[in-house]
């Protein structure tokens, strides 16, 4: 039995680890363009990504099979490789735009040259995914992204207009430059429903090695834990759009970000600012490493799992480390992270589909999951979701080249 | 007797050996008796069995061949102990030459210390 203290841990864990660099640069991006108007996006995409977590976390749970365990059943072995492949370059883009936003953030901290915090970001992932168990992983990370509640204070403290917040979470059609604000629908929505998170989820609930007495803590951490994870996303939001919109700045660099929270709240303010972003975006980093791992080795059959230990699933622990050394060829030649990371987040909508399909149909098979097969509810918001995700999906790549990567 | 669909049930499922360790996918199945009405399983085909999965699958072969690496390993149908979340084998994998592929890169990684964390 689970006591409600753990159970809680496990939620503050997940509200702490709900944000990366996509939902950082988008939504500071989103309220410095757009004030509150596009809250709703981001409702949007955090009820998608409870829908799926609580699914994949669910199949998992009940029958072992991550996402690409599921991915290879349902597609089988050439679309499934196609399914793979898409994966892939989605995680490796998200893992270079994390690594690049831990090396930023470092650099602020600390003046040192970006290369070389790149080369020390690598080797201190490295380091620790090695040596920590994955319960470690998990919890440090989260637990240190939740002082990116400082940005909640600092919203609250800019004093907004809270009509304006409240009108902002009824979808609209937006003011100003109509393909900028659908870009940000989307990329809003994207980042909120990375892929890394769900197929990071699904294989977390293996390594914990979670039953069917789990379905609850599967659903409270699903529910619970990214709703309040997507109230950091709405006060970034609001923070940014109550301090940068009125002074006309634009969210282009990770600095502005935190001076959302040093204006309000002074010196203490940037600072839990800086350190939440850090173990946010090197909480992403982790697990985007791991689910490019995870994704081959479900992928190919191979022996998998933090828990097996490094020598146990070897081809794994290679997979990783071949995620790490490829994300550092990418963010060591100088591109801007910033740029990764707008680009990583249109990428996965694109490949959202391929990996939701495959969820979807095996959470509805009663002949695999039995009396733990999707209910309509599940079914409803699966579908609907299915919807969302197909839409942006077509439209993300006509709408970066639109708004000229949301420039106008 | 339960009925299972070969195609939905078996095909690019997990393998897991009698220690519980994954140990590849049903990458394709050795059927025999089709001529005489009466097909029925007599291997399972882990590795690089993609030919007749696609046009991506035999992309992959190929391949896969070129590299001379993961051969295709046969298990016996009668090694199956049951099917449930996975295709479980009554053998560990090393005594049926599933383990090859994961060996090489174990002799890697253990080479680094702390493989055992």
């Amino acid at each position: 039995m689970k006591t409600i203290f753990s159970i809680a841990l496990g939620i503050l864990a997940a509200i702490g680890g709900f944000v990366d660099i996509g939902d950082i640069v988008f939504n500071v991006a989103a309220g410095a363009t757009f004030g509150f108007e596009l809250l709703w996006a981001v409702l949007i995409g955090v009820g998608g990504i409870i829908t799926y977590a609580e699914m994949c976390g669910r199949v998992a749970t009940v029958s072992g099979a991550a996402v690409f365990d599921a991915v290879r059943e349902r597609f089988g072995f050439s679309v499934g490789l196609v399914a793979l492949v898409a994966g892939q370059i989605v995680n490796l883009m998200t893992l270079a735009a994390e690594v690049g936003g831990v090396a930023l953030v470092l650099e602020l901290l600390s003046g040192l040259s970006y290369r070389v915090l790149v080369l020390l970001a690598v080797v201190a992932l490295a380091i620790v995914l090695w040596t920590m168990p994955f319960g470690w992983i998990e919890r440090v990370f989260g637990y240190g992204g939740l002082c990116l509640l400082v940005f909640a204070v600092a919203a609250i403290k800019l004093n907004p207009d809270w009509g304006a917040v409240a009108h902002g979470f009824v979808p609209s059609t937006g003011s100003g430059n109509g393909w900028v604000y659908a870009y940000y629908v989307v990329g809003l929505i994207g980042a909120a429903m990375i892929p890394y998170e769900v197929y990071f989820y699904s294989s977390g609930a293996v390594e914990e090695q979670w039953g069917p007495e789990d379905l609850g803590l599967n659903r409270a951490n699903a529910v619970i834990g990214y709703s309040l994870g997507g109230l950091l996303s709405f006060a970034l939001m609001i923070s940014a759009g109550a301090l940068l919109l009125p002074e006309g700045i634009s969210a282009e660099l990770l600095g502005t970000v935190a001076l959302v929270a040093d204006v309000p709240l002074g010196q203490i303010g940037l600072l839990l600012a800086l350190i939440g972003i850090l173990f946010a975006v090197s909480g992403a980093a982790v697990d985007s490493a791991f689910s490019g791992a995870y994704n081959v080795a479900q992928f190919f059959g191979w022996e998998w799992g933090k828990y097996r230990h490094n020598a146990g699933a070897p081809r794994f622990t290679l997979a990783w480390v071949v995620m790490l050394v490829l994300s550092f060829a990418i963010v060591i030649t100088g591109i801007d992270p910033i740029m990764v990371t707008e680009l990583s987040v249109v990428a996965s909508v694109v490949a959202l589909p391929l990996t939701y399909v495959p969820i979807l149909l095996v959470a509805n098979d009663r002949a695999y999951m039995g009396e733990y097969a999707n209910g309509r509810l599940g079914n409803l918001f699966g579908v609907l979701y299915l919807l969302v995700v197909l839409v942006i999906a077509l439209a993300a790549i006509p709408l970066l080249l639109l708004s000229n990567m949301g420039q106008g | 007797m339960t009925e299972i669909d070969l195609g939905l049930g078996v095909l690019d499922h997990q393998l897991v050996d009698s220690d519980r360790h994954r140990c590849g996918k049903v990458d394709d199945l050795e059927l025999e008796g089709i001529q005489e009405g009466r097909p029925h399983v007599t291997e399972i085909l882990a590795g690089p069995a993609w030919e007749h999965r696609g046009l991506v699958g035999g992309l992959a072969a190929r391949i896969a061949k070129r590299l001379g690496r993961g051969g295709l390993v046969h298990v016996p149908w009668g090694e199956v102990e049951r099917i449930r979340f996975g295709i479980r084998l009554r053998r560990p994998a090393h005594e049926l030459g599933l383990d090859r592929g994961e060996e090489r890169a174990r002799r890697i990684v253990e080479k680094i210390p702390g493989a055992s964390l």
